[in-house]
């Protein structure tokens, strides 16, 4: 079997809030083209983790590898280098139209008609926006801000994508729909892509592994079907984990 | 004589300065949240940048006015490299850069004191000269018909700039979520010390302006801050368009209620159409 290239590591990295530690020695790896779940309860300290390498909070200790090559994050510059965050909470610009959000997307991009292109091309994966353009992102329903906050982080084409909870407030069977569009940017772009997710069963169907974060610390990684199989995930969220 | 003409058009005029201040106070505040106090006296440094070169080094005015306008621009972005950019770092909340703003304020308040004096200062040499047009029964002179045209251009050009180019569109996204606009690749305190620079720019401008119309002395800036603050609030906070409706309101109601009052009470107008809007529409004519 051929070892898939590491794109990021982070190497027993830690992060303090003044004087809470959320992250105690975390390891973590990206593969090229691979769906990974991070999944964990309430103030495990997931978003900690994709915060950190995006630069938003600082590293207290540890490593983060790109490519083999250690990086202090820079936001704008972790977006330069091909990494896309979709952060919690469904953060669209509410009122920019949602044409503007996907443009604001292609910030980075210079070419006017590569941004067109790229406009056309996540309108295809994500067709219900195609009809809304000229709207306030404001106005659109829960799922469709979701699906325009993943449209927005395609139009940089990352080579990595960072979801945070994008299940969170919706009906089922629009996490459905989410997770499915999910599945789909990873086949079509073989984008590498990290799902944070509280606990939901069903994200186990379209990653290929996970790693389970416990108050700080990964406490146990394996594959989607380790992972439904085992009741892990039971233990850490009824906090039975010593 | 009907003396309405000549209150419409002086309500224009000052609706004009005002609407200057306006946008680019709130140019500056819905990117970075905080209300910019050294504003206003970043205007009376453009002014005072003019009378320096102009009258006193007696270089050719039209240099003098882009020296000025550059001047106050530059002042504005050194403002927020060393002072609001280091503080915004830290995370320092709106209040404190509120009262960095002040101290601020009141620093190059007394410097423009100390360099030039408190005596007031024209920047036309000459006010018997200006050309006077007559419109509607009122008159009019050559600077203020050229205030109600730098007014109607700079709200254009900020209008094309927010919503037709990129570097329009990052400002308002960083108005909209600072993080993501951050997440999504801009270079958020970039893109904010070029707002600082257009945004103090165009103040210098209003400044320039006042100098030649009616001049300026050092303590004019709070004042006209003030007029600036008011016509963001009543017009809705983080809307350009109300910025400049609030800012013709303003001046309308000031100088049609000298028509029946004494002429002391006109701040005094501002701040009582404040409290009523405070009171009854809080968030302003365009925000709902
Ligand atoms: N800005 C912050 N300041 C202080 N503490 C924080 C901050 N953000 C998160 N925390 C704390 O860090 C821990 C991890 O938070 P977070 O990464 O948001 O967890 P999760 O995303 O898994 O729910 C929590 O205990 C949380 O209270
Ligand atoms: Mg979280």
């Amino acid at each position: 079997m051929i070892k898939k290239e590491i794109l990021l590591q982070l190497k027993n990295i830690s992060v303090h809030y003044g004087g809470v530690k959320a992250l105690d020695g975390v390891n973590l790896e990206l593969d090229e083209g691979e769906i990974v779940a991070l999944m964990g309860p309430n103030g495990a300290g997931k978003s900690t983790i994709l915060k950190v390498i995006f630069g938003l909070v600082p590293l207290h200790s540890g490593k983060i590898l790109w490519h083999q090559k250690e990086i202090t994050p820079i936001t704008y510059e972790v977006v330069q280098m091909g990494i896309a965050f979709v952060p919690q909470g469904r953060r669209v610009f509410s009122n920019l139209t949602i044409a503007e959000n996907l443009e604001i997307g292609g910030f980075i991009v210079d070419n006017k008609k590569e941004l067109k292109r790229r406009i056309e091309e996540v309108l295809d994966i994500f067709p219900v926006l195609k009809r809304k353009l000229k709207l306030k992102a404001g106005s659109l329903s829960g799922g469709e801000q979701q699906m325009l906050a993943l449209a927005r982080a395609l139009m940089i084409d990352p080579k990595i994508l960072l979801l945070d909870e994008p299940s969170l407030g919706l009906a089922p069977k629009v996490v459905k729909e989410v997770f499915n569009k999910i599945k789909e940017i990873n086949e079509r772009h073989k984008t590498t892509i990290l799902v944070v997710e509280h606990n939901i069963k069903s994200l186990l169907d379209i990653v290929h592994r996970g790693y389970i974060l416990d108050k700080g610390k990964i406490v146990f990684q394996a594959t989607s079907n380790e992972l439904r199989q085992s009741d892990i995930l039971e233990k850490v969220f009824m906090g039975k984990l010593a | 004589m009907n003396v309405i003409p000549q209150l419409i058009l002086n309500s224009i005029i000052a609706g004009s300065i005002y609407s200057l201040i306006a946008i680019s106070f709130s140019l500056i505040y819905n990117v970075t949240k905080f209300f910019n106090l050294a504003h206003g006296v970043l205007a009376i440094i453009g002014g005072y940048t003019v009378f320096y070169f102009a009258q006193i080094l007696n270089w050719n005015i039209y240099i003098a006015i882009t020296f000025g306008i550059v001047f106050a621009g530059f002042i504005g972005l050194i403002l927020d490299k060393i002072i609001y950019l280091p503080l915004r770092r830290r995370k320092a909340s709106n209040m404190i850069l509120l009262v960095a703003s002040l101290g601020i304020m009141t620093a190059l308040q007394a410097l423009l004191s100390i360099l030039f004096t408190n005596e007031f200062r024209t920047l036309s040499r000459n006010i018997n000269e200006q050309k006077i047009f007559q419109l509607l029964n009122g008159s009019l002179t050559q600077t203020q018909v050229i205030i109600i045209f730098v007014a109607i251009l700079i709200t254009i050009f900020i209008v094309l700039l927010l919503f037709k180019t990129q570097f329009g569109k990052a400002i308002r996204a960083i108005s909209d979520d600072d993080e993501v606009a951050k997440i999504v690749g801009i270079n958020t305190d970039k893109i904010i010390s070029y707002v600082f620079f257009l945004g103090s720019a165009i103040a210098g401008i209003a400044g320039i302006l006042m100098g030649f119309d009616i001049g300026i002395e050092p303590t004019m800036g709070l004042n006209l801050l003030l007029k600036g603050i008011v016509a963001v609030i009543i017009g809705g906070i983080g809307n350009v368009y109300g910025s400049v409706l609030g800012a013709f309101v303003l001046g309308f109601a000031e100088n049609f209620s000298m028509w029946k009052i004494a002429g002391e009470w006109k701040d005094a107008v501002a701040f009582i159409l404040l409290i009523i809007f405070l009171l009854f529409k809080p968030r302003g004519i365009m925000n709902k």
